[in-house]
Formats: structure tokens, sequence, C-alpha cells
């Protein structure tokens, strides 16, 4: 039996349901893998979502919003670029970025939704099932992707994300704009630091560890895991539980 | 706040009568709107994209359609018109001519099972300026509202040779009614009427020899493109050559056709300078190699951001303005259309071959404005659109009659919209005049 | 409630058959089978078209009898059904906002209709997201704002006057602010009109006495706002007059400033005397102070060019119109025009346009890359028709300016927190359909403050405010929408006052109230959710479309979540 992916789509009411629709009133046919979610507005959808779905194992998941400038909200949708550019900058840790798409259909493009929902069926169907569909989990890569979710659910990555188009679009009381380039530096470094952060978290949330032992099992210089692990107990995030052959031996102690 | 039981009667379901209409909605004043045609909308509704900001048209006017349709206090009546209108100022009695639809409007769930059974295909519907065409059971596009079929009375079989019935049986709703019949109704108690009629096209009534328009195929009508380039229109937007399929390379825009026109209407179109520029960049954004050219005499672009769209349309989306006047239309053995004309910026007779000519037409008054004026009791002014106060243009010569929108003079949506408004505050005062 | 509490969840689900639309490629009573098998519901059924009487009936008498307190209809779309729905539960005493629909016709049968094995999982699937859904919805009370039936209009010109004489018609008690000490703005300083040359004393006059007249109508003039505080309904304003502070309340504002005028320094050897403005020309036609015989005119300056991209709209009519004058009174005087593009859109404005051509009007274009050269008596100008340059002798020049935007714009648009465009104009909701509107509710705007327009586009927009202003005026209250933004009692403690949220609202809906937390104020959100999925501390909900509901859509597909 060939691959049928499981593929969930969130599409703003005003624009791209509307277009969804025409695209039955039209009789438009295209792939039957979608399931839809209805948010009012793209920019709706939290990081949160996607992350959850790919965890469940499914294997791609599609927004659409209004085309820019269309948006009912006025500018929902600028956010929900914003939202989706995180989430695929984090994805991309893992190659899973394809996975995941954003797109425009205008509430008379129906045409345009069903090739959208084909063409993304077809992409999802060339990367094959998601890692995490099967029996047989993956349970490294669940973990890699949990601290990608706890990357994005960080404060300072969400901070950023509402942010951005304010520091890098409008002028500071100084007559000044933040330049992109540097807040895409900026934004980078904090989604890597996040990332092993959390990683190194949940590795501390199983058992205790010296910096040596995450450094072996992350793969990551001891140095930079070091520097994490003070940012992290500066956060009250991790503590030190013991000390054993001269090894401070770390643990989290974060509420969940 | 105390209402009187007076109604305010809105003439005309376009942008202007719908936003007239909402605006007394919302104040809680009982409004009859009345529509010609099938459906509420009128030619916003049948464009692709508006300008400065190219918004997808149907996206932001369906929801005022459902709005409309859905509001306590508006009364919508489609396939109707005014017939008779008696009273005075803040006592109007109107009588109202409504044809039959054959389908009962709030039974009808749009399902179209009715279209798919119907023998009867190539009726031709004004909705895609009669490039489409479509069964004698329709609806004239997919969101129309209101959200009912109706059927087309010239070719339906059973209403002509009483034979047929398909629809009635393929109907599960049991919604078609060949019962029907055109009726009259009269509303009493009207306070005031609104006029928001709307505009004709100089193509509808002259036939544009001069540029070849139904002559040549490759010479269309800018409200033609719109259909054509718009992803629910009869190309599903894949813009081709009517002639041959094939994609143009090259396409001319000539303004001011029939207006600003000794022969024709001395008048400026007011809309076309802005529309064009509109067409040529979506044009544009379905091809990246088109070549477009706007033949136009002054460029007219006052309003706001208009500037500012016409750099944006030279700078990224390769469209050249030729100040010019055009001598003569030609087609080549291919079909393609040979432009000859006057280059005002040079003093040259210039000629250039396109693939496609689009004209943009004259705006001039509806359909059965004399016959409105002289039920309404109002004076028309020399181009039989609504004669107006030239400082209050809502207000017509007659008290208690007031007008908005492109049936007094063109005009783009905003300034359709305004005029909307304040009509419905002239009409709004009129109705709770002393009530304080 | 300071916690949520569980209920029985009691769903129905109504699957309908659409005719043949959805029956004819699904099994619906299948359908309807399956979605017994599902979590909380308590009863289902298949109907033949669930929005017909009969369905509406079948619902209402299902929820009587099984005592449901959710309804799911899965059938075409809510675009077009969801407030039939909505209505036919609330007529059996449930909250409009229980109720939840699938659509499975416009986006499942209508779509696959060569794939119904697929499509009827894919039925099956929606159902389960929609029941799933369902179960977590929330009652939603109606949001209800108390309107105060008082307008504040910020400036008393043309358009303002407009306003606040169509509103104290309509019955609502008006206040007129106006900065300078007389009504009128910029038509004090005009001569004639067009057009149709009406003396603009004339037309100011009569404009004057019906404020006069106007029962409901405050005017305060030599005022200026100082402060604004509120919303839709219920605003807090302070005037400042001649030293004294006035405190007013209002439930809805227009903002009607107008504008200014470009003055030309060091353009076209402007000196107010030789080479003046088209303003300064109206002055001295009005005091009959025009002896020259040779006048030439120049439209678009400091307008079209880089600096100031846009057209002033008004200008060419204004030469045009005084063009006209000069030549009535002295039909030997030479008037040439330089222009760039006539702008005279329309009707009127172009037989205008005709009528000075057939005056005698001389008109020459110029280009922007060729500017006209003045000299001390003579003004060159390249003439691309003639291919040429032409000297034209003059003894007046008078330049055409475009309107700019008030310097002050912005400190209102502070007081008020809306938006200005590039041009310091005010910036409207939507440029196409909501051109009067601001984007948050109860704030309006009108004339010459949005962009430059004639008298004519002034009344018709200051009247057009009246009626925007006159649809929430009208009421004593107004229900707004309900499915809003909001911050629960129980996620008070999470917000850290990062204050993204309120950076991100396009309504300004969220403020920073007196104690430092974070507030919604309900009756300007519009629900679309983005500060949900921005709140960097998840404290933010989002109602009918919370993280708890569209989590259990998402799980209700994809399975359970393995923590």
């Amino acid at each position: 039996m060939s691959f049928e992916p499981r593929i969930l789509g969130f599409l703003c009411n005003w624009c791209s349901y509307a277009g969804a629709d025409l695209a039955g009133v039209s009789r438009i046919q295209y792939p039957p893998n979608i399931r839809v979610i209805r948010v009012m507005c793209s920019g709706r959808v939290d990081p949160e979502f996607i992350f959850k779905a790919l965890k469940l194992g499914i294997d791609g998941v599609i927004i659409t919003g209004c085309h820019p400038g269309d948006c009912h909200y006025i500018e929902g949708n600028y956010e929900a670029v914003k939202k989706f550019e995180l989430v695929q900058k984090l994805l991309s840790k893992l190659n899973m970025e394809k996975r995941i798409r954003l797109e425009w259909v205008s509430a008379s493009e129906g045409n345009r939704f069903a090739e959208v929902i084909t063409d993304f069926t077809n992409q999802i169907k060339e990367l094959g099932p998601s890692p995490l569909s099967g029996k047989d989990l993956d349970m490294e890569l669940m973990e890699k992707l949990e601290a990608l979710e706890m990357a994005a659910e960080s404060y300072r990555l969400r901070a950023l994300v509402g942010r951005e188009r304010k520091i890098t679009e409008q002028e500071n009381v100084y007559g000044e704009k933040y330049p992109k380039e540097k807040f895409d530096n900026l934004f980078d470094a904090a989604i890597n630091n996040e990332y092993i952060r959390n990683r190194i978290l949940l590795s501390l949330e199983k058992n205790p560890k010296s910096v040596k032992d995450l450094a072996t099992q992350l793969n990551i210089d001891s140095k930079e895991i070091l520097n994490h692990i003070l940012v992290l107990k500066g956060r009250n995030q991790v503590a030190m539980e013991d000390i054993i052959e001269n090894q401070p031996i770390y643990l989290n102690v974060m509420e969940r | 706040m105390v209402e009187n039981s007076k109604s305010i009667l809105v003439i005309g379901g376009g942008v202007a009568g719908i936003q007239a209409a909402l605006d007394l909605g919302d104040m809680g004043i009982n409004v009859h709107l009345v529509e010609k045609r099938p459906c509420i909308g009128g030619k916003m509704a049948q464009l692709d994209k508006t300008f400065p900001t190219l918004d997808c048209s149907i996206c932001i006017l369906a929801p005022k359609l459902s709005e409309c349709y859905r509001h306590p206090n508006i009364t919508l009546h489609t396939l109707s018109e005014v017939q008779k209108v008696e009273g005075s100022s803040g006592q109007f009695s109107v009588e109202i001519f409504k044809r039959a639809r054959y389908v009962k409007e709030d039974v009808c769930t749009g399902c179209g099972d009715c279209a798919t059974v119907c023998p009867v295909r190539g009726v031709k519907n004004y909705f895609d300026v009669d490039l489409m065409t479509q069964a004698a059971a329709y609806i004239p596009f997919p969101s129309a509202v209101p959200p009912a079929y109706l059927v087309d009375k010239e070719s339906c079989v059973y209403l002509n040779y009483g034979i047929c019935g398909l629809c009635i049986q393929a109907c599960g709703a049991e919604a078609i009614d060949f019962t029907q019949t055109d009726t009259s109704l009269t509303l009493d108690n009207i306070s005031s009427i609104i006029v928001a009629a709307g505009y004709s096209l100089i193509e509808d009534t002259v036939p544009l020899k001069k540029f070849g328009y139904k002559k040549y195929k490759n010479v269309i009508s800018a409200l033609e493109f719109e259909r054509l380039i718009c992803a629910s229109g009869p190309l599903e937007g894949h813009l081709k050559r009517l002639s041959d399929g094939k994609e143009p390379k090259k396409i001319a825009f000539l303004q001011c056709v029939g207006s600003r026109d000794e022969r024709n209407k001395d008048y400026c179109s007011s809309i076309c300078c802005m529309y064009t520029t509109k067409e040529a960049m979506i044009a544009y954004e379905h091809d990246n190699n088109l070549e477009t050219y706007v033949f136009y005499i002054d460029m007219r672009a006052g309003g706001k951001g208009f500037q500012k769209f016409l750099h944006r349309g030279e700078d990224e989306y390769n469209i050249k303005y030729i100040k010019s006047k055009i001598a003569q239309i030609s087609v080549d053995n291919k079909g393609n259309p040979k432009l000859v004309y006057e280059n005002y910026d040079t003093n040259k007779i210039e000629q250039l071959k396109v693939d496609l000519v689009v004209l943009a037409t004259c705006i001039i008054p509806p359909e059965g404005i004399d016959e409105l004026a002289i039920s309404l009791g109002i004076e028309l002014d020399e181009n039989k659109f609504i004669k107006t106060n030239p400082f209050y243009p809502m207000e017509t010569t007659r008290e208690g009659i007031y007008v908005c929108g492109c049936v007094h003079e063109p005009m783009d949506i905003p300034r359709s919209v305004a005029e909307a408004s304040s009509a419905a505050a002239k009409a709004a005062e009129l109705v709770r005049g002393g009530e304080f | 409630m300071t916690e949520k509490q569980d209920e029985d969840i009691r769903i129905g689900i109504f699957v309908c058959h659409c005719g043949t639309n959805i029956g004819g490629f699904v099994d619906c009573e299948q359908l309807a089978e399956y979605a017994t098998t599902l979590p909380n519901v308590a009863h289902s059924e298949h109907n033949l078209y669930t929005c017909s009487e009969t369905g509406l009936a079948a619902i209402r008498n299902a929820v009587k009898e099984h005592n449901l307190n959710r309804v799911v209809v899965a059938s075409c779309t809510p675009r077009t059904h969801e407030p039939l729905f909505r209505d036919c539960v609330q007529e059996v005493g449930l909250n409009p906002y229980l109720f939840n629909f699938v659509n499975i016709r416009d986006q499942c049968t209508w779509v696959h209709m060569k794939e119904t094995d697929a499509a009827f999982e894919k039925a099956k699937d929606l159902i389960k997201m929609g029941s799933a859904k369902a179960a977590k919805l929330e009652a939603l009370e109606r949001i209800v704002v108390d309107i105060n039936p008082i307008a504040l209009i910020i400036g008393g010109g043309i358009s303002g006057m407009n306003t606040a004489i169509s509103l104290s018609k309509q019955g609502f008690k008006t206040h007129l602010v106006e900065k300078e000490d007389k009504l009128g703005g910029r038509l004090k300083s005009l001569y004639k009109l067009f057009p149709n040359d009406q003396e603009a004393s004339a037309f100011l006059e009569d404009m004057t006495k019906k404020v006069e007249a106007s029962k409901n109508l405050t005017v305060y003039t030599s005022s200026k706002i100082k402060s604004i505080e509120g919303f839709i309904g219920n605003y807090n304003v302070e005037i400042e007059q001649n030293g004294d502070i006035i405190s007013l309340n209002v439930g809805a504002i227009i903002v009607a400033v107008g504008a200014s005028v470009f003055e030309p320094t060091n353009l076209f050897g402007y000196d107010g005397e030789k080479s003046i403005t088209q303003l300064e020309l109206e002055n001295k036609l009005k005091n009959n102070e025009v002896d020259a015989n040779n006048i030439v005119m120049i439209q678009c300056v400091g307008a079209r060019n880089e600096e100031r991209v846009y057209c002033s709209s008004i200008c060419c009519m204004t030469a045009l119109k005084n063009a006209l004058i000069i030549k009535e009174f002295n039909p030997d005087a030479h008037v040439t025009i330089l222009f760039r593009d006539i702008y005279t859109p329309g009707i009127q404005y172009e037989q205008y346009f005709k009528k000075a051509r057939k005056a005698g009007v001389l008109f020459i274009k110029y280009t922007l890359e060729k500017l006209p050269l003045v000299d001390k008596n003579e003004i060159k100008v390249f003439n691309e028709y003639l291919g040429e340059e032409i000297l034209i002798p003059y003894d007046l020049l008078v330049l055409s300016t475009p309107l700019i935007a008030n310097n002050d714009n912005s400190d209102l648009a502070q007081m008020l927190k809306v938006p200005l465009e590039e041009n310091n104009f005010f910036l409207e909701a939507h440029v196409k359909l909501r051109p009067i509107d601001f984007a948050t509710d109860g704030i309006y705007i009108c004339g010459s403050a949005k962009w430059p327009v004639d008298i004519t586009e002034s009344t018709t927009q200051g009247l057009a405010a009246a009626s925007r202003a006159s649809r929430i005026l009208s009421h004593e209250t107004i229900e707004v929408e309900s499915s809003t933004a909001y911050l629960p009692e129980w996620n008070k403690s999470l917000c850290k006052g990062c204050e993204v949220c309120i950076t991100i609202c396009p309504y300004n809906a969220i403020i920073k109230n007196e104690d430092d937390e974070i507030e919604i104020i309900q009756a300007l959100c519009k629900g679309c959710g983005t500060c949900g999925s921005t709140c960097t501390k998840h404290a933010i909900e989002i109602k009918h479309f919370n993280n708890e509901q569209i989590m259990a859509e998402i799980i209700a597909f994809g399975g359970k979540i393995i923590e």
C-alpha cells in the first residue's frame, strides 16, 4: 500500500477557509489527506500547535492565511510569518522543516487552494512517513523534538518573535531601525542556545549528570555546556546535586 | 433611543447601496434594499482585486454581503425594481416590481443539484460578462448573496413548454417552485430614498467600432479583463487570449475609451487610470515577463497612495505609460492587434504591435435611469447622471431623495462608500427629525 | 469564578446528507453511528437536510429529549450556516457558543468525489475533531458596552462643521472643538469655490448659521485637546480653553483637523509678492489687488516629487478656478498654467477644464526632470511636444502648492492611539471599504486630515463620519464580539508584564491598567487571537479558539500525546 500521509491544516476564517470552500463549490478535486482546523486568523497559530501535531506523528502541517495586506485583522498574517519562521528554523535542526508550510490563499482562489494542498501532499509523500509516526518510536528524536518545542515555548524566543516586527520595522525614539540582519544573528543564536539548554534540561530530568557526561551525550563541547549550565542555574532551572570525583553533578529542578 | 416605524428605501445593492443600508440598519433604522439582479454585490463583486492595496475584491466585500443579508433591520428585495413613487419627503409610498425566482429563497440550500440536472446549457451569465455560460437553473457566482439559485425564465424548458421539471425532482429540499409569479408590492411609510443604482459601461450601448471591440477577439473591455484574470472567473485566473488561447506577452491598456472624447462622452471616468495600473500589475504577477503599455491623456491619480501606486507600477511591474492619442487599431492575420498613435511627448506618430488590448471604457448612467428618474421625480444632468448639489453631492433636486456612488458621477470605491454613509446621515436626520 | 469547573458533557451530533451532496458520496448513517462511539456523545442522527425546518426541529427535539449541552452539525460550511444553527440551539436554551460546525461537504465530499472511501475516513476524522472541540467549548457571555450618546468633533473646518450639524440634527449632544478663534478652517481664506464660483464667505456664513441654530451643539473655539482616555462609548476628554480645563465624557470621537498648506520657500522665486501661492492669490483676488497682465501658474510645486510623492488633488481645480476669475475680470490677461497632469476627474471638473481652455487659458506641460526656470521677468519651460524651450514673460507667478499634514497630527494620534501614514496624514481602517473609520471602534476620520480633499468631498466625509458615529451613539449599549482574547483570573499570576501583546494588538485593545496589570478591553478586541499565540507566558486565552480546544482537535486527529 502506498504511503498516505496525515496532514493537518490551519485555515484562517476570512480568506483561506473561504478559498477552500470555493474549491468545494467549484468541485476542484485535491488529495483527501488534509484535516482542517479553522482559526479566525493565521496569526492565531501558536508554534505549540505545530509541535504538538508533529509529536503525534502527523506527517505535515500547513497553515494558510490571507495574502499580505489582505488580513481581516490588519496584520495578523505578518505575525503568522514570524511564528512560522521560528518553527521552521527550529525544525531545520532535525531536518524536519519541509514538513511544515505557510501559504497565502484568498477567498477567490479555490483553484490555488487545491493546488497548494496537492503540492504539499505530494511533498510530504516524497518525504515519507514522519519518523515519529510508526509504532517503534525513535525516542532520541522525540526528545530532540521536545527540546525544540520547549525552546519555542521559552520566554526568550516568544518575546523575540513577538517583538521582531517592532524591532526591525519601526524606528526607535532616535529614528533608527535595528538592522534585520543583526536581528537575525541574534535570533539564530538565541534559537541555538534555547535548543541546547532544553536538551540539557530534558537530559537532566531523567538523571543527574556532570558537564562531561552531558558533553558526551549531546556531542557538544563541554565549555559550551558549562556556559549553558550557568545560565540555567541563574534561571533556577538546574541545581548542583552532588560532587562526584571532583565533578559537580547537576539536576533539573524545574516543576513540570 | 426612540425609533419610529418609518423605513428608508435604498435602491441598488452594490457596494454603495450596501454601505448605506448597513449604516442605517446599524443605527436601528429599518431599511428596504432593492436590487434588480438576483444577488447583491454590484460591480465590486465582479472585480478581481482593488487598487491601491491589491486587496482581493470578494474577500473584503463578502463579509459585508452576508452582514447585509442577515441584518435584522434590512429587508432585501432581489430581482426587484422600483416602479412607482408617491407622496413626499418623510412619507413616500413606493411600489416595487419583483420578478419570480422560481426557487424558494429561504428553502434553497445552495447545493446546486438543480443546475446539475438542468438540461438547458449555454445561458449567458451577466456576472462573467457573458464570457461563461450556465444552466437555466443557476447562481450568478458561488458566494452570491442571497445564497439561493434561480431559474432563468427565458431559457427554462419547463416554464416555456411545460415539460422537463428535472430540477423539481432533483431538489431534495423541495425549493423549486414554478408556481411563483412576478409580483408587485407596496412599501408605505418610507421616510426617504437613497438611490445607489450604480453604473453601466459604454460598451453596453455604443459599439466602439473605432477600437475594434467585439470585432477583434483580442480587444477586450476592462471588466472582461477582470473576470478573465480572476481566479474564480471563466479562465480560472489563467489569462489567455480569447482568439487562440495563447498567453499574452504584450498588453496595451487604452485609457479614455469613450470618455474625454468629443464624439462620445466629454467627461472623465475618474477610476480608469488607477484600475488599469492595477490590472497591469495583476497581469504581471501572473507572468513576470509581461510587457504592458498604458496609453493615456492625463494620469489621474489624486487619491490616497495613488501616486505611489503608479510609481510601483513603473518600477516594479514593468508598466510603460505613454501620453498619447490612439489613431487606429487593426489586427494582423494572427489576430495580433496593432496600434497607431500620436505620442504627445515626442509629437510623433508611432505604432506598436501587442497580443492583447484592454479598453478602459467610459462609465455611463445605469440602464433604466430615465424611468427611475421619472418615477422618483428627480432631475438628471445632460449626461443622464443624477443631478446633485455641487457641495452636497448626496442631495438630489428633490427633498427626501438622496444619492450615492456612480449613479451621479463616476467615482472609486472609497468615495462611493463615504458618499453612502453621507446619504445615510442625511436620511437619518430626516427620519429622526424633531423627535428629541 | 477563579478556576474552571467541570460539567457533564452531553454532545449531540447531526450528520447532514445535503440531499446527495454529502449522502451521495459517504454513508451518513454510518457516520452517525460512528459518532456514537466518540467520547461524551449522548446522541447522534442523520438528516436529509439538517438546515431545513425539519432538520432544525430534530435538533431542538434532541436537545430536549437527550438533555444535550453541546451540538455538532456535520454538513456544509460555517461561513454560511453557522448563524442559523446558533440561533437554533439558542431557541432551546443553549448558549450559541456551545454549537460547533464540521464541514464535510465543501471541504470533503465535494473535493474528493472520486475517492469516496478516503472521503468517508476524512469525514470520520473531522467529526471526531469537531466533537472533541465541542466537548471543550464554553458558554460565552455577550459582551455589552454602555454608550454615552454624545459626540466630540475635533476641528471646526468644513468637514467637522458638517459632522456636528448632522449629529445634532439626529438628536445627539455634540461638542465641536476648534483651535482657532473662529470656525471655518481653510474656508476662511478662500475667495470663491469651484465648480460654481460661489463666494466662500457666503457659504461659510450659511454653515455658521446652521451651527448656531443647532440645539444640541456646543462649540469651543480657541480650544485644544489636552488628553483623551477611554474607549468606545466612554471617553474622558480634557479640553483647554483660554487656560481653563473643561472635562467632557463622550461616546464617539471624530477627527476633522484638516491639513496645512505647503510653503514654497526657495522654490520658483517665491517672495510673497511677484511669486505667490494660490492661497495668497485668493486673498489678492478677494481684495481686488491683481493688476498683472501676464500670469503664470506652476502646478505640483513641492508635490509629486521625491520628497512628497503624492498628488494633492485640489490644486488643479484651484488653479483653473483662479485662472477663470482672472480672465473674467480682465479678458485680455494672459494666463498660462504649467502642469504635469491635469487632475480634473469626473463630470463637472472636466467641464471646468474645458471651460478654462475655451476662455483662452494656455496649458503647457512640463516634466519633473526639466522643471521650469524662473528669471526676473520670464519663465523658461521645456516643452517636449515642441521639443524646445519656451520663454513666457510674467508679472505675476502663482505657485500651486500641496496640502500637507498638520505638524501636530502625531500628538493627537498618540492621544487617540490611532496611526498616521507615511506623509503624517491619519490612516483609516481600510482605504477601500472603511474610509471614514479608524481600526479602533468609536473613532472616525474625515476631511483633509486623512488626505487632501476639496469642499465637496469634505462635506461628504463630514456627513459620512456623522453616519458612522451615529451607528454607535444610537444605542444605549452595544454588543461586541464575544469570542475575544482575555486574561483569565487563574492565569493572571503567569503574566510577567512583558507587554509584547500590547505591541502586536492591531486594535489597541490591550493596555496596562493603573495597577500595572495587563488588561484586555473586550469592547475593542476583535478576536483574531494573535496575542494568544504571542503571549510569552501563555497567560492570554482566546475564547472559542482557546489552546485547550485547538489542542483537543489536534489530539483527536493525531492520537494521544506521548510525554
